[in-house]
């Protein structure tokens, strides 16, 4: 687990790209809602709130799976055993970011898995919104800098386990 | 047999609104293959199901929700969608195209097209999800303005991610230019297609859809596309691109202004000497805070505004486009910007076509002007040029069909005939539609494009902006160096009928595909080249790999809807241009003097177009060929064919 994705929410232009480039990455279609990036919107409010697995240092969701389907992969990084998952999912209430859902098709949970190192979505994206970092203070930094104006705007007070 | 292609949903919807009953049906095989999808598949709904008697506000008018294979499959720029019905405006041919997310929607929630046939007895709305369909009441939502029936459809549901389209107040009280409002501040404008909603008692159509699409080859579509999406990255179009990225269609008038072309004061003339106070870099500087893009699109034209302060003072909302700009900025007189973003944001609210809105009252202050009418007609309103109040009153009355505000409703054609006089001379209009944002004075192949366009005076069905922003390398590349000289010289009549000819085929698989204008007409990135690539591997249509058939498939699209205005009494006298644009020479600015070549330019293209030059009516070989045989079936005993 050495990287995370950041978003620049200043850049993002709520095209949902990154939605379709992850389905089609993932499920071999266009389903945006299959996607394990979401972009929610509230155009009333010109707000543009970009959902994905933050990688936590302690993922509330692999704990709170009672099957053990989070596992790590090769590269290091959480993802959704699909045989092993029960679609119970704890592990969406259990994260707070909404970094985890239930693929509607499958009934299972899903998350970002990285794509192996080189994730779909920010090819994907023109605006060039998304990024890798590593896991060090400035890419953690750069996490917290992409989600603190919505959370700010939503009411809600985050504070990051590292900094 | 099941329907066999890929990148469609693979079905549509029947909607008898009459009996409150939905029934799903499978997609046709014909359709995909000999008209693709949107603006094709639609002409061959209309002409199949409305006949020249069809009363376009009468329960037995059609109003067609269309998608194509490309909505939502991941081709930038391409999510959109499209309405089409006879017209209660002009009498004709309506489509009518719009970005933002619905159209994806739709597809997702498992639909191709959706045909609303009859009349609901009580207000009502569609929604569709994951293949299921149905009709719910409405009555809460009616009379309410476009973004709260979005936001109440979407909380009666409880899922944001339930995309709407929905008419407004004015639909309602069936103005003629109503418009469908989609995804917040995006509008299907032109030609009524919102009024046809409102006579049948339909608010909304709403979707949410986990079903996604296929491809035929998902490899192969993808790499086609990436190959497409490099095109983008040309340098000859990045000023262009970044242009529409930095400002939006604002940047138009700017540009536009420059070459003499800005509508202003009822299209007297086309030079705005105030254009900079309604210009890019005042938006860019003082309003502009975000920048905003349809689904999956790569190019991101909209935007979003705020007005701090002063009367009109406003939270966030989409901006205004070029040609709202110009409708109520300089074709009014009016340099008031906050007061043309708050006329725009009151249109969209109330479900209004901005470029018929604001003709409408530029042609009222003319008349004013003149003398033609007085305050006893305006309710007492003083419609002197520039005066935005008014226009912001004025805009009201309209949507409810109030006082002065009725006469306006209908039209500048309508309106000139109840008013009278000599008013008809100042209704800048083509077939009834109002003229959009350009002027055949300053750029020949416009006044052609106006003439010809299925549905009117504008731009969009076969805009050539080749001349216009100066592509050498694309004049040569589509006409031969032979013509490139002469095409590019944009007061020369010389090949104009080719060359709207051409991109009126291009602009029918782009309609019918269903993608966007922007990186097909303005820059002009994709060509006929771009549907050989990428359809087949996307749908599974084999043909469509072969060129020939792909500009056959165009010619047949463009035929069925010229032949549906034929059948509605269309010929060539109806093929011209208002008196002002055809024959007052530009008076000011720097195309001053200029007067379009018509005649020249409509022979050439009936030449092209394989229609009779005395009639405009097709030649039966020509529609033999295009295997229109039941078109020929039907117009040939009305002596409609040559």
């Amino acid at each position: 687990m050495k990287e995370i994705l950041t978003i620049d929410l200043e850049l993002c232009t709520g095209c949902r790209n990154c939605e379709l480039a992850c389905s089609t990455a993932h499920t071999k279609s266009f389903n945006p809602k299959r996607a394990r990036i979401q972009i929610l919107k509230d155009e009333v409010r010109n707000l543009i709130v970009p959902m994905v697995c933050l990688q936590c240092e302690t993922p509330l969701c692999q704990e709170a799976c009672p099957t053990g389907a989070i596992v790590e992969n090769d590269h290091g990084v959480l993802y959704v055993k699909q045989e092993t998952c029960i679609g119970c999912q704890n592990c969406v209430t259990a994260c707070v970011y909404g970094g985890i859902a239930i693929d509607p098709q499958s009934k299972k949970a899903i998350k970002c898995d990285l794509c192996n190192g080189e994730p779909a979505c920010v090819k994907a994206c023109d605006y060039g919104a998304i990024s890798v970092a590593s896991k060090k203070p400035e890419g953690l930094h750069q996490r917290r800098k992409a989600v603190s104006p919505a959370f700010q705007t939503l009411g809600i007070q985050i504070e990051e386990a590292q900094e | 047999m099941t329907f066999p292609y890929k990148g469609y949903a693979g079905y549509y919807l029947e909607v008898d609104l009459t009996k409150g009953v939905v029934h799903k049906k499978e997609m046709e095989k014909e359709w995909a293959r000999l008209y693709l999808g949107g603006t094709g598949v639609s002409a061959k709904i209309l002409w199949e199901r409305t006949t020249a008697n069809t009363d376009p506000l009468s329960p037995e008018n059609v109003l067609i929700v269309g998608t194509g294979p490309l909505t939502g499959a991941m081709f930038s720029p391409s999510g959109r969608m499209m309405f089409a019905t006879r017209s209660p405006l002009t009498g004709v041919w309506a489509e009518s195209h719009v970005g933002g997310f619905l159209g994806p929607e739709i597809k997702y929630a498992g639909f191709d097209f959706v045909i609303f046939n009859g009349r609901s007895e009580k207000p009502v709305y569609l929604f569709l999800r994951d293949g299921k369909a149905e009709l719910i009441d409405a009555s809460h939502l009616w009379g309410k303005e476009t973004n709260i029936v979005a936001t109440m459809i979407r909380e009666e549901h409880k899922d944001p991610a339930v995309k709407v389209a929905a008419i407004g107040p004015a639909g309602e009280n069936q103005v003629l230019y109503s418009s469908i409002i989609v995804d917040f501040y995006r509008a299907a404008g032109r030609a009524g297609l919102g009024t046809i909603l409102g006579s049948k008692n339909v608010k909304a159509i709403a979707a949410s859809g986990s079903l996604g699409l296929e491809a035929y080859d998902m490899e192969k579509y993808l790499e086609a596309n990436a190959r497409e999406m490099e095109r983008l990255e040309d340098p000859i179009w990045t000023d262009s691109l970044a242009s529409l990225r930095k400002y939006g269609t604002t940047d138009l008038v700017a540009v536009i202004n420059e070459i003499g072309r800005l509508p202003t004061k009822n299209h007297w003339t086309g030079y705005f000497e105030d254009a900079e106070d309604i210009g890019p870099e005042i938006i860019a500087e003082k309003y502009r805070i975000a920048q905003e893009a349809c689904h999956g699109c790569a190019v991101g034209c909209k935007y979003v505004i705020r007005v701090k302060g002063g009367k009109y003072q406003t939270d966030p909302v989409g901006g205004p486009e070029y040609e709202t700009i110009m409708a109520f900025g300089s074709n009014c007189l009016n340099n008031d910007i906050e007061s043309v973003f708050h006329l725009g944001k009151r249109c969209d609210l109330l479900g209004l076509d901005t470029i018929s809105t604001g003709k409408s009252i530029s042609f009222a202050m003319e008349l004013y002007e003149k003398g033609i009418i007085t305050k006893k007609d305006t309710d007492g309103l003083d419609l002197t040029w520039g005066n935005a109040e008014v226009q912001a009153e004025l805009v009201e009355k309209i949507a409810k069909r109030e006082g002065f505000g009725k006469i306006l409703a209908n039209g500048v054609r309508k309106a000139a005939e109840q008013i009278g006089g000599d008013a008809w001379k100042y209704a800048v209009h083509v077939k009834g539609l109002e003229a959009s944002g350009q002027d055949p004075r300053a750029h020949q192949s416009i006044g052609l494009t106006y003439a010809t366009n299925v549905r009117g005076a504008d731009h969009l069905r076969s805009i050539s902006c080749i001349e216009e922003l100066g592509y050498p390398k694309i004049a040569a590349d589509r006409f031969g160096e032979d013509k490139a000289e002469a095409i590019l010289e944009i007061m020369s009549p010389k090949h104009k009928g080719e060359v709207v000819w051409d991109v009126e085929d291009l602009y029918a698989l782009v309609d019918s595909a269903v993608i966007c204008k922007y990186a097909t007409m303005w820059p002009p990135v994709f060509y006929f080249d771009t549907f050989v690539n990428v359809i087949p591997a996307l749908t599974g249509m084999e043909e469509w790999g072969n060129p020939k058939y792909v500009r056959q498939t165009a010619e047949r699209i463009s035929h069925l809807r010229r032949a549906f205005n034929h059948r509605l009494g269309i010929t060539r006298k109806d093929e011209t241009l208002p008196p002002r644009l055809l024959s007052e020479p530009m008076p000011t600015g720097p195309s001053k003097g200029g007067l379009p070549d018509l005649d020249v330019m409509l022979d050439e293209y009936y030449e092209f177009r394989g229609c009779d030059k005395e009639t405009g009516y097709p030649k039966e070989s020509k529609l033999k060929e295009l295997q229109l045989e039941f078109v020929v079936d039907e117009l040939k005993p009305l002596k409609m064919t040559r």
